[in-house]
C-alpha cells in the first residue's frame, strides 16, 4: 500500500518531469543556436496544444496527422517569432534584458489569443493509446505517458544527432559560437538564425501536442511551463538536449516527492526554490563542462 | 555663446510655466472626469509608487525585478491583517509591512542578487511565483481566496479617504514625494555609486563601492516602495485578495519600469498612467484587450528602448535643444 504510493509518485515523477524536459529541450536548442532564452517556449507547446485539439475535434483529423500538423505549426510559429520579434530588437542593439521583454510580450499575445478563440476553459486532447493505463507493481501508468517517455528520448537522440551528424546542425552551432566567422566561410547566419527558433517552434509544438493530453489545455499555462522547462534546462546546463531531459527528470522526480512528503500545494514553491539554488549553486548545471552561460 | 544667460532665463521661466501648469491640470481633473477615470487615476499613483521601485533596480542597477507584486502584497496583508484581526493602529501596520517586506528582501537578496542577466530576471520571477503561492496556502494570514474585507479606510485631517476623489488628492502627493526623494538620491553621493556601479562594475570597485551590499540595498528600497503602495492600496479598497498579487501585477509593475524608460525618474508616472489607462482604454474593444497589449508591449520594447521617458527626452532636447545648453545622458 505504501510501497504502491511511492511508486505511484515515481511514475508522475517521471512523468512530468520528462514534460518539463520537453519544454527544456526547446528552450536549451535556441540557447544554443541564439544566446537568447526564448520565454515563449511554453506557449508553442500551447499552441501547438490548441492546433492539434482544433484539428482533431473541429476538423475530425486522425490523431498523427494533427500531431504532425501542430509540430509543423509550432516551426512557423518559431521562425515568425525570429522574424518579427528578435530581428528588430536585435537590429537595435538588443540586451538580454530587452529579448528577455519581447518574447515575454510574444507569450502573452499567444496567451492572449488563446483566451480570444478559446475562452476560459480547459480542454483536454485524446492521448495515444486512449485512457488505457498499465500496471507497474500496482501502480498505473497511463499509456501515453510512456508514449511520451519514448518519444521525448527519441528526441533527444534524434537532436544530438542533428548536431554531431548534419551540416545544418553544425552550421547552427558555428553560427552562434562565432557569427562573424561562420559567415566569413558562407554560413547565412541570419537564415541559420531562423532556422534555430523553427526548431525550437518544432520541439514545443511536439511537447505541446504530447503534453495536452495530460495537462489541460489553458490559455495560462504556457509561462508555468516556461520556467519549468527553463528550470529543468538550467540543470541540465542550458546547452544539452540530454541535460534538459535528465534536468526535467530531476525536477519533476523531486516536485512529486515533495507533493508526497510535505503537500501538494507547496509543489511550486518546491520548484522555485530549487531553480534558484541551482542557479546560484550550480550556474553550469549538473554536467558543469562549459564556462557559465546564463549571464 | 553670449546668447547663453538668456536662454536659460527663458528655459527657466518655461518650466516653471510648465509646472504651474502641470499642477493646475493635476487639482482640476479630478472635477472634470467620471468617478470611474478616477479610479483609474488614483491607481496611477499607487502604481507610481511601486513601479518605481522596479524602475529604479532597473535604470541604476540593470536588475530586472519580477518580485515586486510580492512586496506589494506583503505590504496589503500586513496592514489588513493588522488592522482587521489585531486591530493595531494603521501606522503601525504600514510600517510593519515595510519591516516585513525589507527583512524579506535582504534574505532573498542576499543570494539571488549574486546572479545578474537572464539568470537573474527568471529567479525574481520564479520569487513572484513562490510569493502567490504563499500567498494563497497561508490563508490562516490572508484569507486565501476568499480574501480579507472590512479593512480601515485612511483618515487625515478629519477626512476619511473613501472615495476616489478624496483618495486622488492624497496619494498624488505620496507620489510626488517618493519622486522628489529619488531625484535627491541620484544626486547624493549613493547616487554616484549607482550610476558607476551600472556603467563600469570593475571600475566602482576599484573605486571602493561595495557593490553587492550597494545591490541589496537598492533592493531593499524597492520592496519598501512595494509595500508602502500594497499597504495604501489595501486601505483605498478596504478589501484584498489572492488575486492582486499575481504573476500579472508584477509583470504590470516592470511594464511601468520599461514603458517609462528605466532611466528617467518622471517616465515611471508616464509608465504607470499608461499601464492603468490603456487596458481600461483598450477593454471598450471588447476581448481582445489583452492581445492588444501584449503587442502594444513588444512594439515598444523594440521601438523605444528607452521608453516613453527616454523618447520624450529625446523631443525635448530636440525641441529646445538651444534653451538647455546642457543635458546630462543619463541623469533625469
Amino acid at each position: 500500500m505504501v510501497l504502491s504510493l511511492w511508486i505511484q509518485a515515481i511514475l508522475s515523477g517521471v512523468t512530468n518531469g520528462f514534460v518539463y524536459g520537453l519544454i527544456g529541450l526547446g528552450i536549451a536548442v535556441v540557447f544554443r543556436g541564439a544566446r537568447i532564452i526564448n520565454a515563449m517556449q511554453g506557449d508553442f507547446a500551447l499552441l501547438g496544444g490548441v492546433v492539434a485539439y482544433l484539428l482533431v475535434h473541429n476538423l475530425g483529423w486522425p490523431l498523427p496527422a494533427a500531431f504532425l500538423a501542430a509540430m509543423l505549426s509550432g516551426a512557423v510559429c518559431g521562425m515568425l517569432v525570429e522574424r518579427l520579434l528578435i530581428r528588430p530588437t536585435a537590429r537595435r542593439q538588443g540586451t538580454d534584458d530587452s529579448y528577455l521583454l519581447v518574447t515575454l510580450g510574444g507569450a502573452f499575445a499567444v496567451s492572449a489569443s488563446v483566451l480570444l478563440y478559446f475562452g476560459r476553459d480547459s480542454y483536454v486532447l485524446p492521448g495515444i493509446g486512449g485512457d488505457q493505463s498499465v500496471d507497474v507493481f500496482n501502480a498505473a501508468i497511463r499509456v501515453h505517458a510512456l508514449a511520451l517517455i519514448v518519444i521525448g528520448t527519441l528526441v533527444v537522440i534524434a537532436l544530438r544527432w542533428f548536431y554531431r551528424g548534419t551540416r545544418l546542425g553544425q552550421a547552427m552551432l558555428a553560427a552562434s559560437i562565432d557569427p562573424d566567422g561562420a559567415q566569413t566561410i558562407g554560413i547565412n547566419v541570419p537564415l541559420v538564425r531562423t532556422l534555430t527558433f523553427g526548431l525550437g517552434g518544432l520541439v514545443g509544438g511536439l511537447a505541446g501536442m504530447l503534453v495536452t493530453p495530460l495537462i489541460n489545455l489553458h490559455y495560462e499555462m504556457g509561462l508555468l511551463l516556461t520556467l519549468k522547462g527553463f528550470a529543468a534546462a538550467v540543470l541540465g546546463g542550458l546547452t544539452s538536449p540530454f541535460g534538459a531531459v535528465f534536468g526535467g527528470l530531476v525536477l519533476g522526480l523531486v516536485e512529486s516527492l515533495a507533493i508526497v512528503t510535505v503537500s501538494s500545494g507547496y509543489k511550486d514553491v518546491i520548484a522555485m526554490t530549487i531553480l534558484i539554488l541551482i542557479m546560484i549553486v550550480m550556474p553550469q548545471g549538473l554536467f558543469g563542462r562549459r564556462g557559465r552561460m546564463g549571464g | 555663446m553670449s546668447s547663453r544667460p538668456i536662454a536659460v532665463t527663458a528655459s527657466r521661466t518655461l518650466t516653471i510655466a510648465a509646472w504651474i501648469a502641470g499642477i493646475a491640470v493635476w487639482a482640476a481633473l479630478p472635477w472634470l472626469l467620471g468617478r470611474g477615470s478616477v479610479d483609474i487615476l488614483v491607481f496611477a499613483g499607487l502604481y507610481t509608487i511601486a513601479g518605481l521601485g522596479v524602475s529604479f533596480l532597473l535604470g541604476q542597477c540593470g536588475i530586472v525585478s519580477l518580485a515586486q507584486s510580492v512586496f506589494y502584497g506583503i505590504g496589503a496583508y500586513s496592514t489588513a491583517y493588522g488592522t482587521t484581526v489585531l486591530g493595531w493602529p494603521i501606522p503601525a501596520c504600514m510600517l510593519a509591512g515595510i519591516v516585513v517586506s525589507g527583512l524579506v528582501a535582504m534574505l532573498v537578496g542576499t543570494p539571488v542578487l549574486r546572479l545578474s542577466g537572464y539568470f537573474l530576471a527568471l529567479a525574481t520571477l520564479a520569487l513572484a511565483i513562490m510569493g502567490h503561492v504563499l500567498f494563497l496556502e497561508w490563508d490562516w494570514l490572508t484569507g486565501g481566496t476568499l480574501g480579507i474585507g472590512g479593512i480601515p479606510h485612511l483618515s487625515l485631517f478629519g477626512f476619511t479617504l473613501n472615495t476616489p476623489f478624496r483618495f486622488y488628492y492624497f496619494i498624488w502627493p505620496c507620489a510626488a514625494v517618493v519622486l522628489w526623494l529619488h531625484y535627491n538620491l541620484l544626486r547624493s553621493r549613493t547616487g554616484i555609486a549607482l550610476r558607476a556601479m551600472r556603467d563600469a562594475p570593475s571600475a566602482a570597485k576599484v573605486a571602493g563601492i561595495r557593490v553587492e551590499s550597494l545591490r541589496v540595498r537598492t533592493f531593499i528600497l524597492s520592496a519598501v516602495l512595494g509595500s508602502f503602495a500594497g499597504s495604501l492600496f489595501a486601505h483605498y479598497v478596504s478589501f484584498v485578495s489572492i488575486d492582486s498579487f499575481g504573476i500579472d501585477r508584477a509583470i504590470g509593475f516592470l511594464l511601468i519600469a520599461v514603458l517609462g524608460g528605466a532611466r528617467s525618474i518622471s517616465g515611471t508616472v508616464v509608465g504607470a498612467l499608461f499601464v492603468t489607462a490603456a487596458p481600461n482604454l483598450l477593454s471598450r474593444l471588447g476581448e481582445i484587450h489583452p492581445l492588444l497589449f501584449a503587442l502594444l508591449l513588444i512594439v515598444a520594447v523594440i521601438f523605444l528602448p528607452s521608453g516613453f521617458g527616454g523618447a520624450f527626452a529625446d523631443l525635448w532636447r530636440r525641441l529646445g535643444g538651444s534653451l538647455r545648453p546642457t543635458v546630462k545622458d543619463g541623469t533625469p
